[in-house]
């Protein structure tokens, strides 16, 4: 494993994705396939329990990342590699604070990245489903899951808990 | 504040965020506004907005604007590295654990549970964020760009940002212009 390359790459994930919470996945999701660090089946297991974990989702998914691709040292890189190009911002916007905020660049950067990430979260959705897709079972849930968020919604433990307990009645009397 | 002290709020912060980023909001004004009145209410606000208008991970982001804005650039490293002590273990312990039970068909089932719940999350955080925008020709236009690059052209997420911004940006610039 070449640590060099683990660190560029979170560092572009910290420096390139916009909107907080599974903002990371399309990243992590293009590592998968360039790499071939882990497997769909593990990145899915890294997203639930990085949700269910204490802490920033997208940092503990950087976290799970780094210690699959390359043990504790990879999950440490990986997880300053991602927030470095944050600190950086940080200290240079403090100065200009409302200057930045108001500038008519920003705003339009914005307005942009909203349909972007829309367009990139449902992407990796449809490529984590394709290898599920005839399993019946797993669509009845996931049909089931997105029932249930219409009537109220509800935080992300909940849907995991719910699926969690389905997924090992299903072992205990299928 | 010393740096210790500093770098055990944000220990304690990290420990007990659970959910969604949205969560981080009220527990920074608990404990660094009402609690200890080092800054107030309306500032975290404004560094929540900012934080979500940069780059990278947003609870990340307000962590390093108030350790900063306390105690400078090492105020930030502290936050920063206190905010993801616990979790940082958290996750470790959990991997190993897994690691090792992972021919469990228990396990199995549970994490193929899981696994189509983030499907499910997945999807309704694509509803959110298409609610919570204001959907006009631009967003449905760089939307559906962006869908055919990405799902079609196999373009990479770092190569869409950087693409879909410039066009965008252009496209704003040229609409200020005509109007």
């Amino acid at each position: 494993m070449n640590y060099f390359i683990l660190i560029y790459e979170f560092f572009k994930i910290g420096l390139f994705s916009f909107g907080g919470g599974y903002a990371t996945i399309p990243f992590l999701y293009h590592l998968s396939e360039v790499y071939g660090w882990y497997t769909l089946q593990e990145l899915k297991q890294m997203i639930a329990i990085a949700s269910v974990t204490p802490g920033p989702v997208g940092i503990n998914v950087a976290t799970y990342a780094g210690l699959k691709t390359s043990g504790i040292l990879g999950s440490g890189l990986a997880t300053l590699s991602e927030i470095i190009p944050s600190f950086i911002l940080v200290i240079l916007i403090s100065k200009i604070l409302k200057k930045f905020h108001e500038s008519f660049i920003v705003k339009s950067l914005l307005e942009t990245l909203k349909p972007i990430s829309c367009a990139m979260l449902l992407s990796v959705s449809v490529g984590l489903l394709r290898p599920q897709i005839f399993d019946i079972k797993a669509m009845i849930l996931l049909i089931t899951l997105l029932i249930l968020s219409y009537k109220s919604k509800k935080d992300p433990i909940f849907y995991m808990v719910i699926a969690g307990i389905t997924g090992i009645a299903i072992k205990i009397f299928l | 504040m010393s740096l210790l002290k500093l770098f055990l709020i944000f220990v304690k912060i990290g420990a007990i965020l659970l959910g969604g980023g949205y969560v981080i909001l009220p527990i920074m004004i608990n404990e660094f506004s009402e609690k200890r009145q080092l800054v107030t209410k309306e500032e975290i606000i404004n560094y929540f907005a900012l934080a979500q208008s940069l780059p990278g991970i947003v609870a990340a982001n307000i962590t390093m604007f108030i350790g900063y804005k306390l105690k400078g650039k090492l105020g930030a490293v502290t936050a920063m590295i206190g905010i993801i002590f616990a979790p940082f273990w958290t996750i470790i312990l959990l991997a190993s654990i897994i690691g090792n039970c992972i021919h469990n068909q228990y396990l199995q089932g549970l994490l193929w549970g899981v696994g189509t719940a983030v499907i499910a999350l997945l999807l309704l955080t694509v509803r959110e964020m298409w609610q919570n925008s204001k959907r006009d020709l631009f967003f449905y236009l760089m939307f559906i760009l962006a869908l055919i690059a990405l799902l079609i052209f196999k373009l990479s997420p770092v190569n869409t940002v950087i693409i879909f911004s410039f066009v965008g940006i252009f496209i704003k610039i040229f609409q200020k212009g005509r109007t």
